[in-house]
């Protein structure tokens, strides 16, 4: 894992210090609530329906054992004894009293952690592949290029205040987990025929309430251009993006009314001028030296299989059912990922107690090279256990009720904060993705349905990333009463949709119904072995229709 | 424009001894500030000009664009220009940070580049870095604050228009 140099303590703890300053100066009320907000969003603290909420950064969704437990060690002196992982891979803290973040952020820096551009029309925590150097078939560790954009993006002068926020997501592997064309830049990790690394870039991806699949504006960039093509996308972006109205402000806008064919030839324009300078060239020995800190962990040379798991899995039918849930398999013979899904059946999607974030930052420690994963589904990984260790791992998640087998099933739901917590939803978003949860609590039920990502937003922000969701469902307000309108077919790995919407919204009492329905006019229709993706593509969206609004 | 700012200008106080003219009135034959409007409209017979010249670039362009002015624009004069001020209609509008920087990297413009309009406090250091040597500040603003925000950060991770080479460089130097 990267570890920070006097270079990165110094500037996390002039932020802090300045931000103290600016705290000192709300609090005094020099500073009014209108001039601090600016301040406060470049440092993650938002105000929400009820507090402030204080966003921390994970970069690239890595965490290590002693910064987990800060996390569990904030929630609890700071917070009510839990944290939120987001879509973001961040961790979100909803109820820190304001004149104390300061502290919170001094504490956080002592594990080299901050809340810097979390919130705010900036480039925000850099976000990939939570399998990064534990999957088979990777380019290259994502990691290290993320942390290289993490340092150039971080107090970027020139684009820490753009028309509108930005996000950019890596991925090493031709799977892709972390979303990259829903991005405002993605950027896949290639190799070409030559042997040389560089990258494919994707631009103007995004969600929200005008949802784009990103276009493709360069097959192949360069290693040592990379930050110069960055540069000149940003610079076009800030330079020609709109600001005359915040929900047309993201690059996807830009994108799609500038055309494909005219932002590719702007951006080549700006980046030939920039990159003559060869200015963003990062030195090698820098390259080497970030790239030193995600060397490999020193694996044993162990056998491809295990005694050991295949008795406790005939001994043990719930582990068995953990381990073809939620166990991925590993790059290294003898070792496994290890998902520990954050959706345990009714609870609140993305959350985890103190006790919870101590017990798996000490299995981290213990049987994972020191390492935990956050998941863009809100869930968390434990990236190198043995196969051997994995009952034991198994068991200890067991006790702290962190051992949900629902991976990517139909329980495995992301939910945004909804109406509980947010000043933007229009409807609750946690209450639901319980309910549905409990409605198909039924594991082996699950297994049955198979893939199926329910994704549920609750207003047309869309964080809780509903128009990707395999079934997608967004809280719409009529009235002063709370709707909720599914959308199918969605999804956010390399074969990126958009979901289309069914028609006519659902009320808070048939939802749940309506979402059966969909899943049992899916039951019905699909062939052997036929995921509700798969399904869905193949007989498109009237079947369902037809089920959902019969009379 | 009227000037109800203090000039800060490589890190003080100090007297403006530029003004801002509008379209319509004649030029004093002092250092002014004219808008991009009337220097294209009037390139021919102010080249003849002793007195020095400045352009302001507008954030919101005149109601011509929702943009603003295009700094490309000011190409093919810069050799006329002794200044040039940028407008920042907000302190959320961070359009005037590229054109800052395109005019300091790309077009090599050596003059004085001003900040004008609203303007935030830990923004000022941000402008430095883009290029940006003077500041038109609300008069409540001090020398003391205005030094202390200008060395909040101590270093920086990226190279930009100013001198600091950034973390991902001076490491190895």
């Amino acid at each position: 894992m990267y570890r920070y140099d006097e270079f990165d303590h110094q500037l996390v703890g002039d932020r802090v210090k300045q931000f103290r300053g600016q705290v000192e100066r709300r609090v005094s009320g020099e500073l009014t609530e209108d001039a601090f907000k600016p301040l406060r969003l470049m440092n993650g603290v938002y105000l929400q329906l009820h507090a402030y909420m204080l966003r921390v950064a994970i970069p690239y969704g890595t965490l290590s054992s002693k910064q987990l437990r800060m996390q569990a060690h904030i929630a609890r002196k700071y917070d009510r004894g839990y944290g939120h992982f987001t879509t973001r891979q961040n961790i979100q803290f909803n109820w820190p009293a304001l004149d104390k973040i300061p502290d919170l952020l001094e504490e956080l820096a002592t594990v080299e952690m901050h809340a810097i551009q979390t919130s705010g029309n900036c480039i925000r925590n850099v976000t990939s592949d939570q399998y990064a150097a534990a999957i088979d078939g990777e380019v290259e560790d994502p990691r290290i290029i993320s942390e290289i954009i993490r340092q150039w993006s971080t107090f970027h002068p020139e684009f820490t205040y753009l028309p509108r926020k930005f996000k950019i997501a890596v991925t090493g592997h031709d799977n892709d987990r972390a979303a990259i064309k829903l991005h405002d830049i993605g950027i896949v990790i290639k190799q070409n025929e030559l042997g040389d690394v560089g990258y494919e870039i994707h631009v103007g991806g995004g969600q929200g309430r005008t949802p784009f699949i990103a276009k493709k504006m360069a097959d192949f960039v360069p290693k040592a251009q990379l930050l110069a093509y960055l540069e000149a996308v940003m610079r076009v972006y800030n330079m020609l993006g709109r600001r005359d109205n915040s929900y047309k402000a993201r690059i996807k806008i830009m994108v799609h009314e500038t055309g494909e064919v005219e932002m590719r030839r702007l951006i080549e324009a700006e980046f030939a001028k920039i990159d003559a300078s060869q200015m963003l060239a990062v030195p090698q020995a820098e390259i080497d030296r970030i790239s030193a800190y995600f060397a490999s962990p020193e694996f044993e040379t162990l056998p491809a299989t295990s005694p050991a798991l295949d008795a406790a899995k005939t001994q043990d039918a719930d582990f068995a059912r953990w381990v073809r849930a939620n166990v991925v398999a590993h790059k290294q013979d003898g070792y496994a990922i290890v998902n520990i899904s954050l959706k345990p059946i009714g609870g609140v999607p993305g959350d985890a107690t103190d006790v919870q974030m101590e017990a798996v930052a000490d299995l981290a420690e213990r049987y994972s090279f020191d390492e935990i994963r956050v998941t863009h589904e809100q869930n968390l990984v434990l990236p190198h256990i043995r196969l051997d260790d994995l009952k034991t791992v198994y068991d200890a998640l067991n006790a702290h009720e962190l051992a949900t087998a629902n991976l990517g099933l139909i329980s495995d739901t992301i939910a945004c904060p909804g109406l509980d917590y947010c000043n933007l939803a229009n409807a609750r978003s946690i209450p639901l993705a319980q309910e549905i949860s409990e409605r198909f609590a039924d594991l082996d039920r699950q297994y049955d349905i198979g893939e199926l990502k329910i994704k549920i937003s609750g207003c047309i922000n869309a964080c809780g990333h509903h128009h990707v969701g395999h079934i997608g469902i967004l809280g719409v307000d009529k009235k002063g009463t709370e709707f909720y309108q599914i959308s199918l077919g969605g999804s956010a790995d390399e074969n990126a949709s958009i979901g289309t919407i069914t028609g006519r919204a659902f009320t808070e009492e048939t939802i749940v119904d309506a979402i059966e329905t969909v899943v049992t006019t899916y039951t019905d229709m699909r062939q052997t072995d036929e995921r509700f993706i798969d399904t869905f593509r193949r007989v498109g969206l009237d079947p369902f229709k037809e089920r959902l609004y019969a009379e | 424009m009227p000037n109800e700012y203090q000039l800060m200008k490589d890190g003080a106080l100090c007297q403006d001894e530029w003004t801002y003219s509008d379209d319509e009135t004649a030029l004093p034959d002092a250092p002014t500030i004219i808008s991009l409007t009337r220097l294209k409209a009037e390139a021919e017979s102010l080249r003849a000009r002793n007195a020095k010249l400045g352009v302001q670039l507008l954030a919101d362009g005149n109601g011509k664009t929702k943009l603003g002015e295009d700094v490309a624009e000011l190409e093919p004069y810069l050799d006329m220009l002794s200044l040039v001020s940028i407008a920042f209609p907000t302190y959320r509008n961070g359009r005037g940070f590229s054109a800052a920087r395109v005019l300091r990297e790309q077009f090599n413009f050596e003059g004085e580049l001003r900040a004008s309009g609203e303007v935030l406090h830990d923004q000022w250091a941000m402008m430095r870095r883009c290029g940006i040597t003077a500041f038109e500040l609300a008069p409540s603003v001090s020398l003391e604050t205005f030094t202390a925000a200008m060395g909040e950060l101590s270093n920086a991770y990226q190279p930009a228009a100013d001198d600091q080479r950034g973390a991902l460089w001076q490491r190895h130097k």
